[in-house]
């Protein structure tokens, strides 16, 4: 016969829990977690760019954060609307921001970044543009020097080998003859190089009408103007603090796949899209226009395939591909709306770096398409079962 | 309107067994997910699924109910202080719909008096005093040439989905004139294990009453449906069901497909409109448990007394699968069971679709599937929506929750609006993902039964 012994515990229940409407067990995953998680790798890639850019990123990324956190309480004091969890959203806007400068840029550029992006960026457009890309383009607007981003042939610098972390970018040096970052140059007593942004390159490249050598277009870009490809997976180039890490970005991306607060489709469409046009979009060589720059072959390298991996991993695409698409409350709610999405942010990006002289080319991007977010939230609604026909 | 489901194939659903490769393959890679939607809760059932089923004796008076629903008439058979015996009526019924109840264990009735059940609140009730001694009813011999409805209304059958009497649902069904028998033994809730273990302890007697259901609707398709991921009941269930004519359908369980519209689209991609029934169809959906009943009351010819729930969660010590006598209070079920501090949550039922226990006295019903005690609350401090998409993305017929909850405060809405809250099936499942902790699902359902009221007034009275 059956038999249990009666136990510890006691029939204790509340009059209050006795009620309640199902489901009465939840997912577990709240805002709070998805925002921790984000904040997460976000600061994974901002290390890296530490580590990569020094302490002036370090001071940058530290003070975008809590301007980002004051000016946050700020509004909930001037609004009079304290919300739960508004904290740890600040926190990330400020982080987001931060990535996106540059570890030369100054601290008060940092500091009116943040603040627009809390007070426009979350205050006035409640979220629906991504705020902390809302302070990146308007203090582009503002700052254009300091940011030093545009103009012909300007120099960015990255520190040497022996000087990550500790080294200063001011001390750095433009390089003659620049064989990538692992070799080593002739100039000791430089604590960096100062060397193009690889997006400047290409920009350059394809608006400039390069003059062919020995009947040659891509050959020279990718041997002489391009760093090797190993410095941009690793990030060894200049750029944005979270921006040229194409390796530790695919780890942050694959890690909130992998925890399932970002779809895999949008940065799996960004990247593809971008490619895809890359690949087809005609550049401006020598006298006229070439169409299909992917299928070149130049003394038997493919050239081709070389530049459009170049437009992948070159900056601010992969950063907005893995982070800044796929914020929550401004990317499309389903995943064939993100397919749409991130089609769009790629080939945007592309098309404005090719042909439009906006720096930040991705982030303009991903800005307009989270303005189209709401039309594809309605052009791209489910079936209702039983509806259909 | 005609049919609507043709015989098409449902290979990709079915076991393929002709082909012994793509079986082969079929086994390897599983079914595909057969609605848009749905999602793979972690399930709770790894302790409870191991555990045979245990008849579990309560000491103390059952309070067992002499209705089974709250509409269907009956009057008591049994007086204050009579000894009834095991099996022995306690309730006529006096209505063609109603059923009749019978004592779980012999005793004494010491009152009638009411009890508290979940899902109809206070029914009449005997409360009955168990001597101890067991004794049953010697069998009754006069309903051997009875036909299956009479049968099964004699012995008191009850069908948890829809909820009434199985001779009523059946008679019901053939008057529609059902084409297809669906089987539901899914069971994509976490926690429950009830229909589980009776696929694991009745096999033969569930194919052989799906048999006899089947002759008795007419219907030409009898599927029995079972999660894929239970390999081995499946092929248990195949080897049993081989040479019969009920098909087994080893599906993918995401959760919201043990509700019967997804089944039916899932199954056999037929899709039911908003505020339907499956019955609109020419199909019918019995859950396991009601086939079990019919199995006890048609082979056995024994009295339904018993019911199979799974009693779990956190709060409990020793959770299994228990068969329990209706009418048992849930506390003394509780404590017969074992109880690990103190329960801060007690639910009849699911936990996605089950209801909060309403009463400290309520008691184990015919329909009772589980009882899960929590030992906390979960509380959801909901903010704004974040547009997330997550609900959107796993709703089981495609509506818009975050959309409909606006409803909430209009005065009216449209008719596309009233069809979308209609097609809502109560699963829950967006208020379990929201990551905003919106009670969404609970909105949208008192939002719909709002504007129903509102548009029929009829209904009111």
């Amino acid at each position: 016969m059956f038999d249990i012994a009666m136990t510890r515990g006691r029939w204790i229940v509340e009059e209050r829990s006795l009620t309640g409407a199902a489901p009465h067990r939840k997912g577990g995953s709240t805002h709070v977690h998805i925002v921790r998680t984000w904040i997460l790798v976000a600061s994974l890639v901002g290390l890296w760019g530490v580590v990569l850019f020094g302490v002036a990123a370090l001071k940058i990324l530290v003070m975008s954060v809590l301007c980002a956190v004051i000016a946050d309480m700020g509004m909930q004091i001037v609004t009079r609307r304290p919300g739960t969890g508004r904290l740890p959203r600040a926190v990330l806007t400020g982080l987001l921001f931060g990535l996106t400068l540059p570890a030369t840029a100054p601290l008060h550029v940092a500091i009116v970044g943040s603040l627009i992006a809390i007070i426009i960026g979350q205050g006035v457009f409640g979220g629906f543009l991504h705020s902390a890309l809302v302070g990146r383009v308007v203090v582009q607007a503002f700052f254009v020097n300091s940011l030093s981003l545009s103009g012909a042939l300007v120099t960015s610098p990255i520190l040497a080998p022996g000087y990550l972390l500790v080294g200063n970018l001011d001390h750095a040096e433009p390089v003659a003859d620049y064989q990538g970052w692992l070799t080593p140059q002739p100039s000791t007593t430089a604590e960096g190089y100062k060397i193009e942004r690889p997006v400047q390159t290409l920009r350059r490249f394809t608006q400039d009408r390069v003059p062919p050598d020995d009947g040659n277009f891509y050959e020279p870009l990718v041997r002489d103007e391009l760093p090797p490809w190993k410095d941009t997976i690793f990030g060894l180039v200049p750029g944005g603090i979270g921006e040229t890490c194409t390796l530790m970005l695919i780890i942050a991306g694959v890690f909130l796949i992998h925890r399932g607060y970002l779809r895999w489709q949008l940065p799996v469409t960004v990247l593809a899209s971008a490619a895809l046009a890359a690949s087809i979009m005609p550049v401006n060589l020598g006298a006229d226009y070439h169409w299909f720059p992917v299928l070149e072959v130049e003394q038997g390298r493919a050239v081709g395939l070389a530049y459009v991996f170049f437009h992948l991993t070159a900056g601010q695409l992969m950063l907005g591909a893995f982070l800044l698409a796929g914020d929550v409350v401004a990317s499309p709610m389903r995943a064939h709306g993100q397919l749409v999405f991130g089609a769009g942010i790629g080939v945007l990006t592309i098309f404005m770096r090719l042909y439009g002289t906006l720096e930040g080319e991705c982030y303009w991007a991903i800005l307009i398409m989270n303005a189209l977010v709401g039309t594809i939230n309605r052009r791209m609604k489910r079936p209702v079962l039983g509806l259909a026909g | 309107m005609g049919r609507g489901i043709q015989t098409q194939p449902c290979s990709q659903f079915l076991v393929p067994l002709q082909f012994p490769l793509m079986s082969s393959l079929f086994n390897l890679l599983g079914p595909r997910k057969a609605f848009d939607g749905g999602l793979f809760l972690p399930d709770h059932k790894s302790v409870t699924s191991r555990r045979a089923v245990e008849l579990l004796r309560v000491d103390g008076p059952l309070h067992v109910p002499l209705t089974v629903r709250q509409d269907l008439k009956t009057e008591p058979n049994v007086r204050v202080g009579d000894r009834v015996l095991k099996g022995e009526r306690l309730s006529n019924s006096t209505s063609h719909e109603s059923i009749a109840t019978h004592a779980p264990t012999s005793g004494k009735i010491v009152e009638l008096s009411r009890a508290w059940t979940t899902q109809d609140g206070y029914l009449p009730c005997a409360v009955l005093e168990p001597d101890g001694r067991e004794e049953a009813l010697p069998q009754h011999q006069g309903w051997e040439d009875e036909s299956l409805i009479v049968q099964l209304a004699e012995h008191g059958v009850m069908c948890s989905e829809p909820r009434a009497p199985l001779h009523s649902v059946i008679k019901e069904a053939v008057a529609a004139g059902v084409t297809d028998l669906i089987v539901n033994a899914m069971e994509t809730e976490p926690y429950l294990t009830a229909d589980l273990r009776m696929l694991v302890e009745e096999h033969g007697r569930i194919i052989d009453v799906t048999c006899e259901l089947a002759d008795a609707l007419g219907v030409s398709r009898a599927i029995l449906a079972l999660p894929f991921r239970h390999r081995r009941v499946v092929k248990r269930m195949e080897a049993e069901a081989h040479g019969r004519y009920v098909e087994i359908a080893a599906m993918a369980n995401p959760y919201p497909q043990c509700q019967p519209l997804v089944l039916v689209k899932a199954l056999l991609d037929c899709e039911i409109a908003p505020g339907g029934r499956v019955l609109d169809k020419g199909v019918i959906v019995l859950p396991l448990a009601a086939v079990v009943q019919a199995a006890e009351a048609l082979l056995d010819d024994r009295p339904i007394t018993h019911t199979v729930m799974t009693v779990a969660g956190d709060a409990v010590e020793r959770a299994g699968t228990y068969r329990v006598a209706i009418g048992t209070p849930m506390r003394h079920l509780a404590e017969r069971v074992g109880l690990v501090g103190r329960v801060a949550k007690a639910v009849c039922g699911g936990p996605l679709t089950g209801l909060a226990m309403g009463h400290e006295e309520a008691v184990v019903t015919a329909t009772t599937k589980a009882l899960l005690l929590f030992s906390e609350t979960e509380p959801s401090i909901p903010v704004p929506c974040i547009h997330c998409g997550w609900c959107v993305e796993d709703c089981p017929v495609g509506i818009d929750p975050p959309s409909l909850m606006q409803l909430e405060s209009k005065p009216n809405c449209t008719n596309l609006e009233m069809s979308h809250l209609k097609a809502c099936l109560d699963c829950g499942l967006c208020s379990y993902v929201c990551p905003a902790q919106l009670p969404l699902g609970e909105t949208i359902h008192r939002t719909r039964t709002r504007f129903e009221q509102q548009r029929e007034p009829a209904c009111l009275t």
